[in-house]
Formats: C-alpha cells, structure tokens, sequence
C-alpha cells in the first residue's frame, strides 16, 4: 500500500514555475531573462488594488535539455491564475522572437494559465494572438515548440489556443486544457449545459486522460518532473513538418472527428463509439493501466 | 413575541400537560403555548390523577387515529407525506427534523416547509443542524417559531436575519451532547422526522454507516409516546442489520431519492498551505509528542489535516508512531487514510461516516467500529460521550480568539454554531481516570503539584494570526459579544472558554496557557503568538521575551524546527487522489473534490 504513493516525489503540479524549469532542464544550465530582481512589473493592477509580482508571473531564458540549447517559459499558475497581461504576455513573446534571431534546438512552454487577465484584458488579448502568430512563424523555420501541461490552473482561455499551436504537446495527469472554463460554459449556458462543480464532468471533458485520448495531446506523463523532462527530450526529437500539407491533413482529421463523435454528449460515449475497452472507467485507473490502453483511432496522428 | 432568551437557565418550567388535551383544537393549542398555566395544582384528588396520568399516551392515538385517514398501515407513500405530518402534528409542537452537519432528512425536511402554516404552526424546532433552505422555510413561513439547536454552517447568514428580524425565537445554541441530553429533560420531541438506508415491512431500520443521532431521537421520541416518522432509501425484505427497532418507529416513506449527507470532514490535501504544516509540525513537536497525547480527537479545519498527513512522514522521523495519536474520538477523515494504512492508528470510533469512505472503513474493521453485516456504526451521541471523557485532547482551528483565549466562530453577520466543539473542547470535570498526558497537563496548571491535583484535558486552538481577506483572528473582543448585545442574549455564544484553552498555535509559536500564571501573563502569551495583528503588536516585547524564556511561548526555532524545511512534500498525500491510492482504490471520493 505504502509503495502507491510516492511520498517527496517531485510534483509537476505541486512545483512552482522556477521549480518546474529547475527540474525539467540539465541542472544549473538555466540562465532567466528580465528575473524578478529587475522587477519589471505590471503596469495596471496597482489601480485595481491586486499586488503585483516582480517577475509578473512568468519566467523566461535559456538553458539547455539533454545538452541541447533551449528556450524556455514558464508561467506561474499561483499568481492571477497564471493570466496573461501585458508584461507578461510581452516576455513570452520578446522570447519567441529572439528565437527566431537565434533559433535554439527546441522552445519549451511550461503553461499554466487560466487565460486572459481582466484588469488588461486589451494588452493580454493581444499577446495571445501574437504569441500565436510567433509561434506558427517559428514552426516554419523549423523550431520545435513543445507544450508541457500539468499545473493547477491547467492551460485555458487564449492558453488553451497557443497549447493547440504547438507542435507537440504533453500533458500530465492533473491537466485541463480548453478554450472556455467550465465556471465560464455554466454561467452562460447554465447549470444544466455544464455542471463546473462536478469535477469529475470537468475532467471528463477537457482533462489530460481525454485529450491524449482523443488525439488533444501527444504525450501522457505520471505527474513527475523527471516523468515530464524525458517526454519533453523525446518529443524534440520527434516533431512533425509543418507546411499546407500538414495543415490540409489535420483539417482533415479534425471533420472527420467531428463527424464521428460530435453527437456525444461526454467522454464516455465516445470511447465507447471508439470501441475502447472499459469506456466508464477511463477515469478511475491508476497512471500505468491507463497508459497500457489504446488510443482512438486517428488520435496519433502527425498533423499537429 | 420576541424573545432574548438565550440560556437553559431562562427557559420556563413547561408544567403543562406534554401534550395537549386531544379535545383541544389547535388554535386553543397555540394560545396555550405562549400563554398562562392552566393545569391544576399537583394536590388535587384522586380522581384528577386517575384521568390524568396517561394523557400522552391517549394524545398519541388520538394523532394516529387522525393518521389513519392518510396512512392505514405502518409504509406510507411519499405523496402522502405532507397529508401524514398534517395529521400527526399540532400547532406548538416540539419537532425533531433529523439534519445535523453530515446526513439530512432532507425530504421529510421539504415536506414539513409544504404544510399549511394555518394548520400547523409555532412548532418548537428541537434538532442538532439547521442547514437546509427548508429549515430555514420552516420560520420565514411560520410553520415553526421557536429554535433549539447547535449547529448551522452554511445558513449561519439566514438564520443571523431570521433571528434580527423577529422570525426565530431562539431558546440557545447547545453543544450536540447537551442537545441530546435536554431531549431527555426539558426538550422532548412530540414527533420526531428521521432519515434511514433501508426499512423492513415491520417498520425496522437500517440506517447504513450514518447512524449519527438517530438512535437518540428515537429514543427520546419514542418511549414519551411520541411519533416517529422516518424517510428511507429502500424497503426491503431483509435488513443488513437492525439499527433501529420497528416498535419505535410509526410510519415509513420511502423516498426515491437518498437522502442527503455532507462530505463536510473532507479536507482536499492539495489546498493545505506551508503556513498550515509548520503550525501542524509545531503541535505534533511541542504538544503531541511532549504530552505523549494517544487517546484525542481532531477538528475539521486544513490545520488539523495536515497533521494527520504529517504523520507518517514527518512524525515517522520523530520516532512517534505507536507513541501518539493512537486512538480515536473522530469522523472517518480521508487524511487520515495515509497513518491508518501506515500503521499509526489503532482504534477510531465516529459521530458519523463521510461521503466515499464506506467500503474503506468496511474493509479496516480492526479500526473502525463496524457491525456484524460489514458497514461502520456511527453514534453521535457516545462518540461524544467518548471525546468528552475518554480522549485526552481536543485540537481545532476556530475564527476568532480574544485576549483571555475565549474563542467563537460567531462572526458579525454570521451564527454558525458549534456543533460538538464546545464539548470536545472542554475540561471533563467529571473525569476520575488517570493518563500521563492528563495528569502532567494537570500538574503544570499549578505551582506545586499535590497527589490530589487533578488532570487537565489538553485544549488547543490551532489558527493562522490573520484569515479570509487578512481579517485579524485575534481580536480584542469577540463579535459574539456585540451580536450577543444586539440581539439580547443573556449569553454570548463563546465556542470555547477561555479558561478550557490550553494551548494557542499560530504560525508564530505556541502559547502555553497552562503554564500562565495570572490574567495578564495570559494575555501576554496570547499576544505573543498573535503575530502581526493588532493584539500581536500590542504585546509588551519584554514580557513575552521573558515568557519564551520560561518555555510559555515557543517559536518554532525554540522547537528545533527549520522554516526551510517546511515544505508541502512533507505531505503523505497532496491530493485527493493520494488519498485515494492509499486506500488501495477503496476510498471513493465525490466527484466534487476531485482532479482528474
């Protein structure tokens, strides 16, 4: 019994941003830009009385991975929920553009976002869209960029489309990755459209058991650093091209998901229209049975 | 009529008939109740006793006679159910609604809030919990008036405007055990509304692993002649086990839905704080493992569950198991799955279950009290009993402690009541039986300890110096007391005396109060642990330098404690789902708490 829990094991979801970076990289080879003893910080919440954060919540730099030279960002899912604000947005994207200039093996995003923050909606939206268009720019000049998802406040909102932009992502047990929260679909849709205080429903929908199933990600890890760090080093080495080709091919596959299981009203149909073996217990198996099950068919796909 | 009253010492003596004569019609019954005495004096012949002595029996089946008519035989249909409550109550009567802080008899609840407030009405509401909207309905509607209880959570609020606005006439907020012992004095049900599992056809209950209250409702109800109506899950041929005898149960509804329980005594791992395990290392270090503490019972705050999770880990290299917290007055918490698999716990015994440890506590019946068909048996009332005089100390974390250490979770706005805080939280002056932890708590009360000083129960208050939105939780004084001043009480509804608290544990250190000698060396430890709050800052530094001097205040460099290694990885398990896996997969937590 004792053995089923790891006790001190390294959580992904327990650490905070730095932590993450600490253990993801070869030890000591990070080097973080504009740190928080620069104290570059957000220019709007003093007036909404929020304190602020001297890194804004986000750490950028380099480091390297195995020995290979990476660029990496993590944000910090304990301050605002990981949201993106100006300063904030600002550093992610002046770190996907010196990538560009100075392309590295890989750009490593550790995210944790809830989305956009309220008090700079304007300056957190725009971020967002240009993080994106950075993103697909440095994908065509053949930069990996890996998604690494496992954090408490999981990767949603404009966090859940940059996730979706990435070339691989990996998702650790405890991820969520989505567009609108589930707080967000009750409020306007109702309780009766989606129950957010059933987190079993929650996770159903848009945890990580789903999306690696469905083909939302590409790699599932035990919540370990150390399991995170070995999928993020393989992941590197196994990224697809990106091209209309490859665009044209994942449209594809997307309509026709949609056409087989768009009718399903939750996870459980579709494993079950998918024919996977025990569709009402996906959720309740421990990491090691579920990473013995097959996917949907499609699911592994090259598209991304 | 509204009323201050407050304290058990202000209530009337009822010397009136318990029940009403039956040619009484209602509204002659609720002039009655606020109205003057009319029995005769007690010296009035012989044939005035001859009549006089079985009227509640005779009242009784007056009632199931007027029953009959809505329910012929014992199983009665839910539809019928608000038609049957209609025809077994009257006006003025004392009603027990089953609901405490766990199970509910939520439907029964519902139908009471539906009857006809001319019908019924001014009903004295008699019950352990009131927590549901429709407890609340009950007095906006004025079906009932008068309130005994102990405890309200999450209608603390309602019942704060019930009471400012005239709708609840409050007769005091109890601790559960002096609830139940006044439904056997001076507050005994009429009729008393219940929740079970499964019924047979003969009216016998199995009330599954949430036994609670009810064998004391029962009890007090049944052998007054009173009416018992209780709402099941099921109807079944065989019973798992009788938990309840059909002879004390009148009618049975079943419900097709079950009924509610609260998975109020689960606290999710992940949201404990590093602030939360450094008070918790500093009570297991300083107090648990100094006083030997075995025999003990825990509150249901996020400090409390940390220690239970430190234990395997962090006590473990104190080289405490088997040395401390052994056995049990206590809800079955899933934090404490982890020392119970650990070997660390011996014997737990329940005021009730929790929502997803059935098959788990079934599967430990070394641990858990449990019957011959398997499930736990809970008793609200004994396990009470049992921290009241069989545990050497209570621990829980409260909202708001004042400078002599009394403490209340009554905050402006807000009446949420105690629950069985007040009494695991005090000194049993009736105790006789000797324990280590018991007698040195004893001896450092005093100055020279004699063979006739007697033992001291270990109280501590386990609090962050500021709360919720940086409100100081010391304060100068309570805001039961101003509450207590608007609304007229005799009494201000203080949790736990200050004179019952022994140790007070913030994140700065840990105030021993035992050793204290004097109000104003008290007030100085109490401000030596208050941090940075108003009343920290007002301490006198040299007093409370030479307090720590004497080992009355402990930081917790004092304790040998490293702030540096207070870390949530000292968690046996940090998250729900940990717990979980311990258990082997028997732990089924509600959906509500969980994260994947």
């Amino acid at each position: 019994m004792i053995a089923a829990v790891q006790i001190g094991r390294a959580d992904w979801y327990e650490a905070s941003a730095r932590d993450r970076i600490a253990g993801l990289l070869d030890a000591g080879s990070f080097v973080e830009f504009l740190g928080p003893e620069q104290r570059i910080m957000s220019p709007h919440l003093a007036q909404f009385d929020l304190t602020g954060a001297f890194d804004d919540g986000i750490a950028v730099g380099r480091g390297t991975l195995d020995g290979q030279a990476v660029l990496v960002a993590a944000q910090e899912g304990r301050f605002l929920g990981g949201a993106f604000g100006e300063v904030h947005g600002a550093k992610l994207l002046g770190l996907l553009r010196g990538a560009r200039e100075r392309p590295p093996r890989a750009v490593l995003l550790l995210l944790d976002t809830g989305g956009v923050r309220l008090q700079e909606a304007n300056a957190g939206e725009l971020a967002i869209s240009e993080v994106i268009h950075a993103i697909l720019n440095l994908r065509r000049s053949g930069v990996p960029v890996i998604a690494l998802i496992g954090g408490r406040a999981g990767a949603f909102g404009g966090g859940g489309i940059i996730t979706a932009c990435c070339s691989r992502i990996v998702v650790a047990e405890h991820a969520r990755i989505s567009v609108s929260g589930p707080e967000v679909i009750e409020t306007n849709k109702g309780v009766e459209e989606f129950d957010s205080r059933d987190r079993a429903l929650v996770w159903r929908v848009c945890g990580a058991r789903s999306r690696y199933l469905l083909g939302g990600a590409d790699g599932y890890v035990t919540g370990s650093i150390a399991a995170m760090r070995k999928a993020a080093a393989a992941m590197i080495a196994d990224v697809p091209s990106f091209g209309m080709t490859m665009l044209q091919a994942e449209q594809q596959r997307l309509t026709d998901r949609l056409h087989r299981f768009g009718a399903c009203r939750d996870a459980p149909e579709i494993w079950r229209a998918a024919g996977l073996p025990e569709p009402d217990r996906v959720g309740d198996i421990d990491d090691e049975a579920f990473l013995t099950m097959p996917r949907i068919a499609g699911a592994d796909h090259d598209a991304r | 009529m509204r009323s201050g009253k407050f304290c058990v010492g202000s209530e009337k003596p009822d010397r009136r008939s318990r029940y009403r004569s039956t040619r009484d019609d209602t509204q002659s019954g609720a002039r009655e109740e606020g109205g003057t005495n009319r029995d005769p004096a007690p010296f009035s012949g012989p044939s005035l006793i001859m009549n006089g002595w079985n009227r509640q029996k005779q009242d009784r089946d007056a009632r199931l006679g007027a029953a009959a008519t809505s329910a012929s035989r014992k199983i009665v249909a839910a539809d019928q159910a608000k038609a049957l409550l209609e025809a077994v109550i009257r006006p003025g009567d004392r009603v027990c609604l089953e609901g405490d802080n766990q199970k509910q008899a939520d439907f029964l609840a519902e139908c009471l809030a539906a009857v006809d407030p001319q019908r019924i009405h001014d009903l004295h509401i008699v019950q352990s919990g009131l927590v549901l909207q429709a407890h609340i309905d009950l007095f906006e509607k004025g079906i009932a008036r008068k309130l005994d209880f102990s405890y309200s959570g999450p209608q603390g609020a309602a019942i704060a405007r019930a009471l400012t606005g005239g709708r609840i006439e409050l007769g005091a907020i109890h601790t559960y055990i002096e609830l139940f012992a006044r439904y056997f004095v001076d507050l005994t049900p009429h009729v008393a509304l219940i929740a079970a599992v499964e019924a047979d056809h003969a009216g016998n209950l199995y009330t599954g692993p949430n036994t609670e209250d009810t064998p004391t409702i029962v009890e007090a109800t049944a052998f007054k002649s009173g009416i018992v109506i209780a709402q099941v899950n099921r109807i079944v041929d065989t019973l798992p086990r009788v938990d309840i005898p059909g002879d004390r149960v009148d009618f049975v509804i079943q419900v097709d839905r079950p009924f509610y329980v609260e998975p109020l005594f689960t606290r999710d791992p992940a949201a404990i704080t590093e602030t939360q395990i450094l008070m918790a290392m500093m009570a297991i270090k300083g107090i648990y493992a100094e006083y030997g503490v075995t025999r003990l019972n825990h509150g249901i705050g996020f400090p409390t569950a940390a220690i239970e999770l430190l234990l395997p880990t962090y006590g473990e290299t104190l080289g405490l198991k088997g040395r401390i917290a052994t056995h049990w007055a206590l809800n079955p918490h899933p934090t404490l799955i982890p020392a119970i698999e650990s070997g660390w716990v011996q014997q737990v015994h329940c005021f009730g279950s929790e929502v997803g440890m059935d098959n788990y506590m079934s599967a430990r019946p070394d641990v858990f009290f449990t019957g011959h068909d398997g499930t736990l048996r809970s008793n609200r009332l004994l396990c009470q009993t049992a921290g009241l005089y069989a545990c050497d100390m209570f621990i829980g974390s409260t909202l708001q402690v004042d400078l002599m250490g009394n403490s209340s979770t009554v905050t402006t706005g807000r009446i949420a009541g105690f629950g069985g805080a007040p009494n695991m939280g005090s000194d049993a002056r009736g105790r006789r039986h000797p324990s280590p932890a018991w007698l040195k708590a004893g001896r450092e009360a005093v100055d020279e300890p004699t063979t006739l000083t007697r033992g001291r129960k270990l109280v501590v208050q386990i609090l962050e110096t500021f709360g919720d939105k940086m409100t100081p939780n010391f304060v100068e004084t309570l805001d039961a007391v101003a509450m207590a001043k608007d609304l007229h009480f005799e009494l201000a509804p203080v949790m736990i005396y200050g004179d019952d608290v022994t140790h007070i544990v913030t994140e700065e250190g840990i105030a021993n109060l035992l050793l204290c000698r004097g109000p104003g060396e008290r007030e100085q430890a109490i401000r030596g642990v208050a941090g940075y709050t108003e009343v920290g800052r007002g301490r006198d530094p040299v007093a409370a330098e030479d307090l720590r001097r004497r080992g009355i205040i402990r930081r917790p460099e004092d304790l040998g404690i490293d702030l540096l290694a207070v870390s949530r990885q000292l968690l046996a398990a940090r998250s729900i789902e940990d717990l979980a896996r311990w258990s082997g997969g028997l732990y089924r937590p509600p959906s509500r708490f969980r994260n994947w």
